[in-house]
């Protein structure tokens, strides 16, 4: 156990994250998240279901993708500027990451994620799994990482962290050929899409409900400042 | 005076009292923040965090600039270089105390 001393150096490195927390104070955090989720997979639907020799398969990345980073962007920026900012305070991150230096730590997560992803790929290819266990792996890390950002500072989120855990085990115990049989390339597995298609689908879904709940909680327990000097 | 004993004496006072060493940590790390996310995350009432406030900048740790979001009035806080070194030094004296 930490002596009263360690406690009041803990409670220090508590509160130096406490902005970094704040800024999903109103679930805009994971409303985005879960729109980018759900916005891919209606890419990834349409896509599925149109000729090969569309015209939207030739731009469909780079026109679906910008919309939605578009979107997500502006639409939690008005969000901010609206309702977050008046009720609880404005806050402008540093931005040091992106500026100077490089950012070891993203490297590192993206690079282990596209590791795993990998070994995932390679295992699903040698056939011992389906593309839905695959799948569910993506769904667990997605749920640990979930619960290490987000869980940890709310309470009641450790239930959304568990919901996705259990959705993801669901996930790997559904029959292959319920997620469609279509790829990219050949370097994939038949029902490659079809697979991420309902994972993003059920991830966006949850992150949205627990985002749309933390924004709705937020309203009821915040009244807009009054327009008064500080 | 043994080696603790001085750490624990050379600890920065102004930043220990433990308002001002909330309002520091929480903008060690944001680039600024406005007086109202200051109010709703340390829970103090105006005038405590006023003068606080303005004991930190007394201090040189922090700026304060008066501004405006759209017709309502805004104070934006940051902390200066001197601030940000004074609370790097002093988590490290107290690490180095405990």
């Amino acid at each position: 156990m930490n002596s009263p001393k360690e406690a009041k150096m803990d409670q220090i490195e508590k509160i130096v994250q406490r902005p970094l927390l704040y800024n999903n104070i109103d679930g805009t955090g994971e409303i985005g998240t879960g729109f980018l989720f759900l916005g891919y997979a209606l890419l990834q639907w349409i896509s599925i279901h149109l000729p090969e020799a569309s015209i939207w398969h030739q731009y469909r990345a780079f026109l679906g993708f910008a919309l939605l980073i578009t979107t997500i962007h502006f639409g939690v920026k008005a969000i901010k500027k609206h309702i977050t900012y008046p009720r609880t305070g404005y806050v402008e991150y540093r931005k040091r990451s992106r500026t100077c230096g490089v950012n070891w730590g993203g490297m590192a997560i993206g690079a282990g994620v596209g590791a795993l992803f990998g070994v995932g790929i390679a295992l699903v290819h040698r056939s011992h799994w389906g593309m839905t266990t695959l799948a569910a792996l993506f769904g667990l890390v997605l749920a640990a990482g979930y619960a290490w950002r987000i869980a940890n500072a709310v309470r009641w989120k450790w239930a959304v962290a568990a919901v996705m855990a259990i959705c993801s085990l669901v996930l790997a115990k559904l029959p292959a050929g319920l997620v469609g049989t279509h790829s990219w390339s050949t370097m994939f597995p038949d029902n490659f899409e079809g697979a991420w298609l309902l994972t993003m689908m059920l991830y966006g879904t949850i992150l949205m409900i627990s985002g749309g709940i933390s924004f709705v909680l937020y309203l009821r327990h915040t009244q807009p400042a009054s327009e008064t000097a500080e | 005076m043994n080696l603790k004993t001085r750490r624990i004496a050379e600890i920065d006072r102004v930043i220990h009292e433990p308002g001002r060493l909330m309002i520091v940590a929480l903008l060690s790390a944001v680039e600024q923040a406005d007086f109202l996310y200051l109010q709703h995350e340390t829970e103090m009432n105006k005038g405590t965090l006023s003068s606080h406030l303005s004991r930190l900048e007394e201090a040189g740790y922090v700026e304060v600039v008066k501004t405006y979001r759209g017709k309502i009035p805004q104070t934006l806080l940051s902390l200066t270089a001197e601030g940000r070194q004074a609370f790097a030094q002093y988590r490290r004296r107290m690490k180095e105390a405990l």
